[in-house]
Order: structure tokens, then C-alpha cells, then sequence
């Protein structure tokens, strides 16, 4: 036969023909460049971004601060994993609650059995709007989670407050 | 009439934008403010209104609490605590954040500053809030007893119970590993006899440190810090009284192949010097060499004391075996 036996059974048996043994190398030099946490400059340097943004991550613990505190990975702590999905949960909810009304980032601190939320809120709802959402959030939160959480914000009047920079 | 179709729509009638874009602007729209009847059309919230509206919000909020605060104020009653900072609240003039040129900027301050935010502050544990609470717990102190000494503790106290705190948080207030319990107790505070001791120490087995001739019990079967250490005790309790017991099958089971060490009384051994005859003391060393050798091994101290207590057993003259 013309065609090798593998490829013949393979595209009877329609499955993708193995490929030839090979090991590439780079003839090239590699670019290996992370870009995690990066903003791209603009042409008319109009974006603007608060200090936790203008700080790539490995400037943290060095010029920047952990957003989450917790002991579950100190040595012999207690569960890391569920501690981090309910970060993560924490983070959505309240993505989704407070629309578009968080400058900063969300703070999570647990402490004794409490969990303390911060954050920092642009005033563009009613005060008695913004009780509101507090009280749901943490009510929403504390049965959820099953411990208490409190919220502990700081409100500004507008979002240039938050910009460290432009670029 | 036909003549009316070719007209430019834009002449015709004018649009809605164009109206609304005029009476924006603040300037009259032609032939139609004083028109009661067609007001223009305003869409949108207009700049000048929410400019306004927001300094309007702006002038009726209280200045912030450090301004008003007044300066004799008790701060443990202000942040009694632990809370996340508040620049309204505190009135020190902070400032966090790295900057690259700070002759051309300043470190942002306190305010929406979320760094200053997610760092841990101490403002509830000021130094004189500190001293308030040193204070109240002071009346439950009474200085330490000058006679108790390391060593003095040592012969009165000289069970040892060991327990493990951990920095935890979580929704469930108690740790896994907190509940395990040591006791460490030395064997020298036991009143215990030979026999005794040795079945001590064999119930204990490796719980037991020769270097220090301390007993290390651990206990970590019950869900509760305070269960485990009354079993700890319990444990310990039924270990001596058992060691001090004497089951009737014990005595079967300890031949003298047994015998971790040879005890000259009793042994074959005095049984076959016996019938010679000898001086009770010359015996007596015979017994102490052969105890030796047996337990201490050969070496040249035992060997050399060996063949004297033989040489004095059976009379023979001094130089006999020696090298």
C-alpha cells in the first residue's frame, strides 16, 4: 500500500492519525511575558487607575496590601479551600448587589468566628438606600455563611477620589 | 399641493433634537420661549441640575467627626473594638502608598485610600486603653509566692499537663487540634518497687524516656480538651494501680531466660559455688564479678575483676591467668 497502515485504519476508524515522534525546539528565543494584572496605556493617557491597579501583583506585600486575611493557611490552619470559595462567593454577591458602587476592591477579614467586609462606596444612592443594602447584604451573607458578617464601608463623593493614576 | 412633497423634511419640520439642543444651552429657541403652549423638550438629566444637586448633597452633610470631636474625649470609647480604618474618624493626618518621584507627588492620603483600609490597626489597644484594662484586672492579681522556685515547683507540681491554643478563625469556634492533651509526669514522684517499675514500663513502653525517666501520655480520643485531659489523669491513675498489681499468671511467665539483667541470688551460679566453701565475702565479690560481667558486658575492668573473685574462690596464687 501508498498509505502508511496507521493512517489508513485512522481515517477508517475517523480518529486524528498519530503524529510522527518529534521534539521542536525554539529556534526563536521564547517570549515568555506575563501579563497578569497589567493595564495597557492609552494614547491619550485618559484611563484612570487606583492604586491597587497601578501596582502589578508581585509588588504585593511589598507595595500593596492582601485583600483577604484569614488563618487557614498558616501551618496547622483550618479549611483553606472553603475559605477561598467563600471569598470568591463574597466577591460576586457583592459585585452584584452594590452595582457599579464599589471603587476599591472587597476587603475580607475574618476574625474570631466574625467576617468583616470593607470597602470603599461612591455616595450615588439615597442613604436610606444604601442602609438598605447593608443590612440585606449582611443579612443575605450571615445566613449563608453561617457566622456573622459585618460591613464596614467608607463612602466617598466621587470616583475620582480612588485614581492614584492615568495612563 | 405637489409642490409641497419636494420640500426639504428639515425646513418643513423641525426635529425634536435640534429644540431640545437649543433650550440646553440656555439660549431661546426661536420664536418659542414665551409659547405657552410648546414647551421645549428637555431629555436627560442635565449637567448643570446634577452639578447642583450634588453640591447641594455636599453643603447639607455634618462636617466629618475629627473636626468635631471634641479634644478631651475618652479615644477607648470612640474605637472600643477592632474595627477597619475610618478616616472621618480618626484625626491623624496619615498618609500610605508608594509613590515614584515624591518631590513631584504625594503619598495619597487617608482618605478612599483602601491600603490603609486593609492593613490591621491597633486603634482599640491605645496605651492608655491598655493601662484602663491592666487596671481592672489588677484586683485579681496577688504577686507570685516568693518561696516557689523552678525547683520547688518540681517536688510539689511535678505532673506536667500540656495543651496547644491556636490562632483560628472560622464559623466553628473550636480548632481540631486543640482538644489533644500530654501529661508528663516523672517516674521518681511514683511510689513504686522494683517489679513495680519494670511493669510500668513495660505497659508504657515507648511513652517512656530513659534520658529523663519521664512518662508522656497523650490523649486525643474525646471531642472535648477537658474529657481528654480527665482520661489523661484516669489513664494514669489505672497504669500504677495495674503496675502495682500481681496477676497470679505473671509469676509463670518470668523464667530467668527471661531477666533483662542476672541477679546473683538464686541464680546457678551460687548454687554451684555453694558446695566449695568459701568465705562469705569472697563469695560475696565472686557474686559482684559475676553480676558484672553478665550485665555489663566483657571488657578489661570486668575480666580483670573476674579472674581475682575466681582466683580468691578457689585459693589459687595470684599470678595465675594474668597476662
Amino acid at each position: 500500500m501508498d498509505v502508511e497502515p496507521d493512517r489508513l485504519i485512522a481515517s477508517v476508524l475517523r480518529i486524528a492519525p498519530p503524529e510522527p515522534p518529534c521534539r521542536p525546539i525554539h529556534l526563536t528565543a521564547a517570549c515568555s511575558k506575563v501579563s497578569s494584572g497589567r493595564y495597557k496605556v492609552t494614547r491619550s493617557k485618559n484611563k484612570p487607575l487606583t492604586y491597587e491597579q497601578a501596582n502589578p501583583p508581585h509588588y504585593l506585600f511589598v507595595r500593596k496590601g492582601f485583600n483577604s486575611f484569614n488563618t487557614s493557611n498558616l501551618k496547622d490552619g483550618v479549611r483553606p479551600s472553603e475559605s477561598a470559595m467563600e471569598d470568591m462567593f463574597i466577591r460576586k454577591f457583592i459585585s452584584g448587589t452594590w452595582h457599579n458602587m464599589f471603587l476599591s476592591e472587597v476587603i475580607i477579614k475574618r476574625q474570631l468566628n466574625m467576617i468583616r467586609i470593607s470597602g470603599i462606596v461612591v455616595r450615588n444612592i439615597l442613604p436610606r438606600k444604601m442602609y438598605f443594602l447593608i443590612g440585606y447584604t449582611e443579612e443575605m451573607l450571615t445566613n449563608w455563611l453561617q457566622c456573622p458578617v459585618k460591613l464596614e464601608l467608607q463612602t466617598t463623593d466621587s470616583r475620582e477620589d480612588v485614581v492614584f493614576k492615568y495612563i | 399641493m405637489l409642490s409641497l412633497c419636494f420640500l426639504p423634511a428639515r425646513a418643513a419640520v423641525p426635529s425634536a433634537r435640534l429644540v431640545c439642543v437649543r433650550a440646553a444651552s440656555g439660549q431661546p429657541a426661536a420664536g418659542r420661549t414665551d409659547d405657552p403652549q410648546f414647551r421645549p423638550l428637555d431629555i436627560g438629566r442635565r449637567r448643570e441640575v446634577v452639578q447642583q444637586a450634588r453640591e447641594r448633597r455636599r453643603a447639607t452633610l455634618p462636617p466629618p467627626r475629627h473636626e468635631r470631636q471634641p479634644v478631651n474625649q475618652q479615644w477607648g470609647d470612640v474605637w472600643p473594638a477592632p474595627r477597619t480604618f475610618h478616616p472621618d474618624a480618626v484625626p491623624l493626618p496619615l498618609r500610605q502608598g508608594f509613590v515614584k518621584r515624591p518631590n513631584a507627588q504625594a503619598p495619597p492620603g487617608k482618605h478612599a485610600n483602601a491600603e490603609l483600609m486593609k492593613i490591621a490597626n491597633f486603634l482599640h489597644l491605645t496605651p492608655p486603653v491598655i493601662e484602663r484594662q491592666c487596671r481592672a484586672l489588677a484586683k485579681f492579681c496577688t504577686p507570685w509566692p516568693e518561696g516557689l522556685t523552678d525547683e520547688r515547683l518540681d517536688e510539689l507540681r511535678p505532673l506536667e499537663v500540656i495543651t496547644q491554643d491556636f490562632l483560628h478563625a472560622s464559623p466553628t469556634l473550636r480548632h481540631p487540634d486543640a482538644r489533644v492533651v500530654s501529661l508528663k509526669v516523672p517516674l521518681s514522684c511514683l511510689d513504686l518497687t522494683e517489679t513495680d517499675r519494670d511493669k510500668l514500663l513495660r505497659l508504657v513502653g515507648d511513652r517512656h524516656d530513659p534520658k529523663t525517666d519521664v512518662i508522656t501520655l497523650t490523649a486525643d480520643r474525646c471531642p472535648l480538651r477537658r474529657q481528654n485531659r480527665d482520661y489523661a489523669l484516669y489513664l494514669l491513675t489505672v497504669l500504677y494501680f495495674e503496675s502495682c498489681k500481681r496477676e497470679p499468671w505473671e509469676a509463670e511467665l518470668r523464667t530467668v531466660a527471661d531477666a533483662e539483667k542476672f541477679v546473683w541470688a538464686g541464680s546457678a551460679s551460687e548454687a554451684a559455688v555453694a558446695p566449695l566453701g568459701a568465705a562469705a565475702d569472697v563469695v560475696n565479690s565472686y557474686g559482684e564479678a559475676v553480676t558484672r560481667l553478665h550485665n555489663e558486658g566483657e571488657d578489661e575492668s570486668t575480666l580483670a575483676e573476674y579472674r581475682k573473685a575466681v582466683v580468691a574462690l578457689l585459693g589459687l596464687p595470684e599470678h595465675v591467668g594474668a597476662n
